[in-house]
Formats: structure tokens, C-alpha cells, sequence
């Protein structure tokens, strides 16, 4: 027989425990200190601390931001950080991230010379945050590698409307900066291009040689069909020679 | 109106309407810590004075939330009822601090006041709380109607029902309060206790209070009794319409309900101002009573950060099985006692009823428990497993 009310009691005894507990043992408090992390991931930071530690700091400026944080979309180019991005970037505007986008919150124009001409590159890259929903999609679905996901969470502005659309000069990060801050995915992502790359050119050696292969193939069934042609062409005028000879045998024998 | 009467109004109102507003400030930051600890979270700690890095355990949120409010826009649904919907929250507002009069509060400066306008004097202060409360329900549920939201009015109703039901075993467990000390009056209340006679430490006081903190509970819509606001079921339930000033005005009057009504269990049972050294300094009285408030707060906060939500069958269940008819026993038991004590037996006597009643209040209270609780059959699943 149990205490009329023991087992609010015994409730509240448990919400005191953690109360309690939470100012003396720091491994209770797993949103503020990493206790939960494995210890052999040496690379991820073990506790967050306060932030920001110095004045101005930007947690996205630095790697604390964990590995796994993604948050919104940015395009890749391959060259140094401080060049001219456009002159290097990956994305050729080819519209399938803008096209897939779920919310619809990519919106993308086209490069074109003075002629004209399409210059695969995008002359406009936008990315309305307000509306993305850090789906990855467009990550997933770029045939270039162009697209990749950012982890920089500090977007807050003062203006509601303009502020979250960031624009293509916003999005271009370096991928130096991509494996900086998404080290592991950023090499995988790095190995697979260069072994794509590596079997199309490959590939394409082959085809070359297949096709150099064909060509000396056909060049030699050509002077194959040539010599044969040639031999035939000799054996008939060597018939046509012995024709008369024939004739005359024919004759001959008539 | 003598000038004498309107500075004697504004002494006895101006405190009450700074130091309550500003405690509700101080409590959402408690509620928010102490609501983080039992989660194992810190709760907020960053904003402090602004402009500066220095931030006092956070000390400076609730400053940040009520600017916040004030800033934000003020959206009225299409269709509802523009009227209603502004006046809800300032009616749910008025009558909590009107209440706040009714709390025997003995600040120091109450000697300079010579018209007689505490209206805790009033011989009627009791009974005038209960009705003043009351309007709370109106409030609650005007909400619900103008905000053209069904999850707004279904809130309102699930608030109607609930407050309805829980206004009776509140209002009979301070009955036995009101029978033993035979007047109305705070003070007079207040002073029937002095000497540690305090109505909580007797068996039929321990359980009129308890009856009336869970009751108090249920009236204020606090957890576990947040049904009309339960945000896993109806967003926010009778406010869900309500953003900026107006959001602010329900929440502020939803904490001004809550010290008031801890108040009068302090009054009633707690011995109001009455403390350890009360007696050299007469101004601890408010420290003593305002720190009794806030130890009735803070298991307020305990208990949400304990229990879950009862059903409505459980609430009702609970309200009318069990709580109405021990708080009724319980008036029968304290009249008793009453009598025994009056006709001046001796101190065996009043041990023997002492204890009697202690365990028949247990006994019922048990016994109640297992009838009342709804039946619990074994559940059958159509879909699931």
C-alpha cells in the first residue's frame, strides 16, 4: 500500500535530483559541453564554452562549429580565396538545383556574351534563406559538385526582406573554405571528382584510342581493300592481258 | 474626493502596482532557470546590461522579452471580433491586480494613511477575492470567442470547464478558514494566526490548503493543469491569436493571478507577514509574506517541471470525485474541532480529535482516490502493433 500522493512525490525527487545535480555534475549538461561525443573524434571540439569568447567573433568564422552543422547552401569555386571567383567557379547554371528546390527559394539566370552565346555560368544565383529549408537537395542532385552545404548561422539582420536573399557574390566560397570547415566530406567530395575525372579521361583515352585504333583498322581495310582492289585490278588486267592470249588460245583451239 | 483620500488610494495602490509587475519579471526568469535546471539546460545566461558584457546570470531576459513584446506587431485575425479581442486581455489583466488590494500586505508606510482604504479591511475581502477572480473565466473566454481560431475557442471552453469546476473545492477549502476564525477580513485572519498558529499546521487545515493549492492551480491554468492552454494540442489554446502587447498583457496577467492567489493561501494558512523577527522590525512582514509567495511559486515551477498534462476526464474526475467531497468532509471535520476546542476540553480531548481527524481525512482522501479515478481497462488497439 503506497502513500496517498507518494508518486507526485517521488516525481518531484527526480526533477530535484537533476535540479540539483545539474550545478555540480557538467556531464548532465550535454547541450552546453560535448561530454557525449566520442573522445577518439580528437578534431571536434570537446566543449563549446560561452560564446562568443572574444568580442565580434564568429563561430562560423572558425572550425568550432562542429563537422556535422549544415546549414545553407553555398557554391564552389576552385580558386584561392581573394581572387576573382567567376573566373573559376564550378556552377554552369545548368538550373537543376532551381528546378528541384522543394520551397523554390533558388533562382538562377543564365550568362550570355555580347553575341549572345551562352557562357555556362550563372549571371544570377540567388538563395532566399527565409524560404530554404536546409533540405540538401540541390547538394544532391549537382551534377558539377557546385553546390555544397555552408555552415554559417549567423545571418541575422536588421532588414526583414533584402537581407536573407543572399545573392551569387554572397554564396561564392572557395573550396578552401569548404575543407575547412567540412574537412572529411570536402576530401571525399575532392576524391571522387578527381577519380570521375580520372575515368572520364580515361575513358576518353580509350575512346581515343579505340577511335585511333578504328581509324588505322579502317586505314588498313581501306589499304587492305585497296591492295585487293589493286590485286584485282591487276589480276584483271592480267585477265584482260591474258584475254587475247585466251582468245588466241581460243582461238587457238577453235 | 479630499485630497487626503487620493493620496491615501495612491499610498496604498502604487506600490502594489510597481513591486508586482516587476516580481512577475524576476519570476519568468526563476521559472525559465529553474524549468532549464530540471531539464539539465542552463536556462538564459548571455543577456545582462545591455551595451555591455556583463551579464548577471541573465538576468537582463525578461527586460529583452518585454521590449520584445512591445515592439512586435499586433495582428488581429480576419474575421474576428476586434472589440472582444482587445478587451480580453485587459479584462484578464484588471481583475488580477485588483486582487492584489485584497492581500494583507502591511508595508511600512501604510501608518501614514488615515481614511480607511486598504481594502483588505474591507469585511468582505474573502468573499470579494473570490467573485473578483471570477471575471478571469469571462476573460479566458472571451479570448476564445473573438479570436475566430478553433483551437482559440477550444482553449476558451476546456478554460470554462475546468475553472468552473475548480472555483468550488477552492472556494470551500477557504470556507474552514473563514468558519474558525469567523470573519472575512484579511487582517482579521491574518491576526488569528499570530503566535505560529498557523491554520496549516492542524489536520483539517493541511488539507484544506492542499485542496486549495491544487485547486489554486487549476484556477491559475498552471501545469499540470494547463488544458486550455496545452501547446501539444492546441498551440497555445485561448491566446494562440494574440501576438505583441496583448500576448504580454494575458501573460502578465496570468503571473499577477498566480501571487495573487498564492497570496491568499498565504494569508489563510501560511500566517501571512509572520516570521522570525517580524516582531523588532515591523517592515520584515512584507519580506515574510512576499518570500511565501515565492516558496508557493517556486513549487508551482517544481511541479511543472514534474508532471504531465491530465486528461480532461482525469481533470474533471479529480475536481468533482475528489477534491469536492474531501473539501466538504473536511468542513465537517473542522467544525467539529472547532466545537471540541470551544467548549474548552482538555488537551487529551483535543489530541484524541487531532489525530482522529488526521486519519479519517487520510483514510477518505484514499478511499476517495481509488473510486474516483477513471476506470483504467485495458486498452484496446485496432491499429497499432
Amino acid at each position: 500500500m503506497s502513500l496517498l500522493g507518494g508518486g507526485i512525490v517521488k516525481g518531484m525527487a527526480v526533477t530535484l535530483r537533476n535540479f540539483v545535480g545539474s550545478y555540480f555534475n557538467k556531464e548532465r549538461l550535454v547541450t552546453n559541453d560535448y561530454a557525449w561525443r566520442p573522445k577518439e573524434d580528437a578534431e571536434l571540439p570537446q566543449s563549446a564554452g560561452q560564446y562568443p569568447k572574444e568580442e565580434g567573433e564568429q563561430l562560423s568564422d572558425t572550425t568550432t562549429v562542429t563537422n556535422y552543422s549544415r546549414n545553407f547552401p553555398m557554391l564552389l569555386h576552385d580558386g584561392k580565396e581573394g581572387d576573382t571567383p567567376m573566373d573559376t567557379v564550378r556552377c554552369v547554371a545548368c538550373q537543376i538545383c532551381e528546378r528541384e528546390c522543394p520551397p523554390q527559394c533558388i533562382y538562377i539566370e543564365k550568362m550570355y556574351d555580347e553575341n549572345g552565346k551562352y557562357i555556362k555560368s550563372p549571371a544570377k544565383f540567388d538563395i532566399d534563406v527565409s524560404v530554404c529549408m536546409s533540405c540538401q537537395i540541390c547538394v544532391e542532385v549537382c551534377p558539377f559538385d557546385a553546390i555544397v552545404m555552408n555552415s554559417q548561422f549567423e545571418l541575422s539582420t536588421p532588414d526583414r526582406f533584402g537581407g536573407l536573399l543572399l545573392r551569387r557574390d554572397d554564396l561564392l566560397k572557395s573550396n578552401d573554405y569548404y575543407h575547412q570547415i567540412h574537412p572529411g566530406e570536402a576530401a571525399a567530395r575532392d576524391q571522387r571528382m578527381a577519380d570521375e575525372k580520372a575515368a572520364k579521361e580515361a575513358k576518353k583515352k580509350a575512346a581515343a584510342e579505340a577511335a585511333k585504333k578504328k581509324a588505322a583498322e579502317k586505314a588498313k581495310a581501306e589499304a587492305e581493300a585497296k591492295a585487293k582492289e589493286a590485286e584485282a585490278a591487276q589480276a584483271e588486267g592480267a585477265e584482260e592481258k591474258s584475254e587475247p592470249e585466251g582468245g588466241d588460245s581460243k582461238e587457238a583451239t577453235e | 474626493m479630499s485630497w487626503e483620500l487620493i493620496r491615501d488610494i495612491l499610498i496604498t495602490t502604487v506600490p502594489l502596482l510597481v513591486i508586482f509587475p516587476s516580481l512577475f519579471a524576476f519570476t519568468t526568469w526563476i521559472e525559465r532557470k529553474a524549468l532549464a535546471r530540471i531539464q539539465n539546460r542552463i536556462g538564459p545566461n548571455k543577456t545582462g546590461v545591455p551595451c555591455t558584457r556583463i551579464s548577471l546570470f541573465g538576468l537582463g531576459q525578461p527586460a529583452a522579452d518585454g521590449i520584445k513584446m512591445l515592439f512586435k506587431e499586433d495582428i488581429v485575425p480576419k474575421g474576428a471580433d476586434r472589440l472582444f479581442h482587445l478587451l480580453a486581455p485587459i479584462v484578464a489583466l484588471i481583475p488580477a491586480m485588483l486582487v492584489l488590494c485584497f492581500l494583507p500586505l502591511e508595508f511600512p508606510w501604510a501608518k501614514f494613511v488615515q481614511a480607511p482604504v486598504q481594502a483588505f479591511l474591507l469585511d468582505g475581502a474573502v468573499i470579494f477575492f473570490f467573485a473578483i477572480t471570477g471575471l478571469n473565466t469571462l476573460a479566458v473566454f472571451m479570448a476564445g470567442w473573438a479570436s475566430r481560431n478553433k483551437y482559440s475557442l477550444l482553449g476558451g471552453m476546456r478554460a470554462i470547464a475546468q475553472m468552473v469546476s475548480y472555483e468550488i473545492p477552492l472556494v470551500l477549502s477557504a470556507v474552514i478558514v473563514v468558519m474558525l476564525v469567523g470573519s472575512l477580513n484579511a487582517a482579521d485572519i491574518a491576526a488569528a494566526q499570530k503566535g505560529y498558529q498557523w491554520h496549516l499546521f492542524t489536520p483539517w487545515g493541511l488539507a484544506a490548503f492542499v485542496i486549495f493549492f491544487i485547486a489554486a492551480l487549476a484556477e491559475t491554468n498552471r501545469s499540470p493543469f494547463d488544458l486550455p492552454e496545452a501547446e501539444s494540442e492546441l498551440i497555445a489554446g485561448y491566446f494562440t491569436e494574440y501576438s505583441g502587447f496583448k500576448f504580454a498583457l494575458f501573460f502578465l496577467g496570468e503571473y499577477i493571478a498566480m501571487f495573487a492567489i498564492s497570496g491568499l493561501a498565504v494569508t489563510l494558512f501560511l500566517g501571512a507577514g509572520e516570521g522570525p523577527g517580524v516582531a523588532a522590525v515591523p517592515a520584515l512582514s512584507v519580506a515574510w509574506f512576499i518570500a511565501k509567495i515565492f516558496a508557493l511559486i517556486g513549487i508551482m515551477i517544481w511541479l511543472r517541471g514534474t508532471l504531465p498534462r491530465l486528461r480532461v476526464d482525469q481533470l474533471m474526475a479529480f475536481a468533482w470525485k475528489f477534491l469536492l467531497p474531501l473539501s466538504i468532509l473536511n468542513i465537517l471535520i473542522a467544525g467539529f474541532a472547532w466545537h471540541v476546542a470551544k467548549s474548552g476540553a482538555g488537551t487529551g480531548l483535543k489530541a484524541v480529535v487531532w489525530i482522529a481527524s488526521l486519519i479519517t481525512l487520510y483514510a477518505v482522501a484514499r478511499g476517495l482516490n481509488r473510486i474516483s479515478r477513471p476506470e483504467a481497462a485495458p486498452r484496446e488497439y485496432k491499429y497499432a502493433e
